[in-house]
């Protein structure tokens, strides 16, 4: 009798090993933006929580941030009113992270990657921070400001997408010149 | 038709593939590149310009979410 393994099943091979296309990735990326918009009455956001989180977390050492500019907007007092798991958000980051291991032990892959030198360290805490107080001042990330912004046919979308693709530019440039060493 | 490794362990995109570039213009034609990836991106980008210059290429899978992609540079 021929031993078949679970890794060499066919279905298993497309659904759970091979990554998907970017057509399929786009599609159903779409599919969950109309269900986000639908059922949240707002689109999809990733960096937005992480300064809610921060204000809560503020908030329960006792500071205020009630007459913080960035929240001075009606949808940011809104969020400060929130719990992580009535902030539709919170819950859905929390949902990428599930989702994430989900498929990656699901493809037997997970793993945890050894850190190979100091200048990795440095450029993930340097590079986390700057990416994540510049999606605070453009008021979005990648996904808040670009993604998010181009399906709701928003010019603002667009203007971001031509810095965005200037800074990776930039970035990569910077990462051939100090990581390939 | 010499072999070589490049071991890109730990290491997130796009650096697997620049460094994958870079080591198989040093190789003559014949030899046989191994790419040591653990990052699934690299799993689809290193195979994919590696067909695109139309080298033989091989992955296979040596654990969990360890893999090594043969690059043959035939021309």
């Amino acid at each position: 009798m021929k031993l078949t393994t679970l890794s060499s099943n066919k279905h298993f091979q497309t659904w759970f090993k091979s990554p998907w296309t970017y057509v399929t990735g786009a599609i159903l990326l779409s599919i969950f933006q109309i269900a986000t918009i639908g059922s949240t009455g707002g689109s999809w956001g990733v960096t937005g929580p992480f300064a809610t989180w921060g204000a809560w977390v503020y908030q329960a050492f006792g500071g205020s941030v009630d007459h913080w500019y960035f929240f001075s907007t009606e949808s940011g007092q809104a969020s400060l009113q929130r719990t992580f798991f009535t902030d539709p958000a919170s819950v859905r980051n929390l949902g990428v992270i599930i989702g994430a291991l989900l498929a990656t032990l699901l493809a037997s892959q997970f793993k945890f990657k050894k850190i190979k030198n100091l200048r990795q360290v440095a450029a993930a805490v340097i590079g986390g921070l700057l990416m994540g107080y510049g999606a605070r001042i453009a008021f979005g990330c990648n996904i808040g400001a670009l993604y998010s912004g181009i399906s709701n046919l928003s010019v603002s979308g667009w203007v971001f997408a031509l810095f965005m693709f200037a800074g990776a530019f930039i970035g990569s440039k910077l990462l051939v010149k100090y990581f390939m060493a | 038709m010499a072999e070589y490794e490049l071991d890109c362990l730990g290491e997130a995109c796009p650096v697997p593939l620049v460094k994958t570039e870079n080591k198989l213009k040093e190789l003559a034609v014949g030899d046989t590149l191994i790419v040591i990836i653990d990052h699934s991106c690299a799993l689809k980008n290193v195979p994919e310009w590696a067909r695109k210059q139309n080298y033989d290429v091989e992955v296979e899978e040596i654990g969990d979410g360890e893999y090594e992609i043969f690059i043959d540079k035939t021309a």
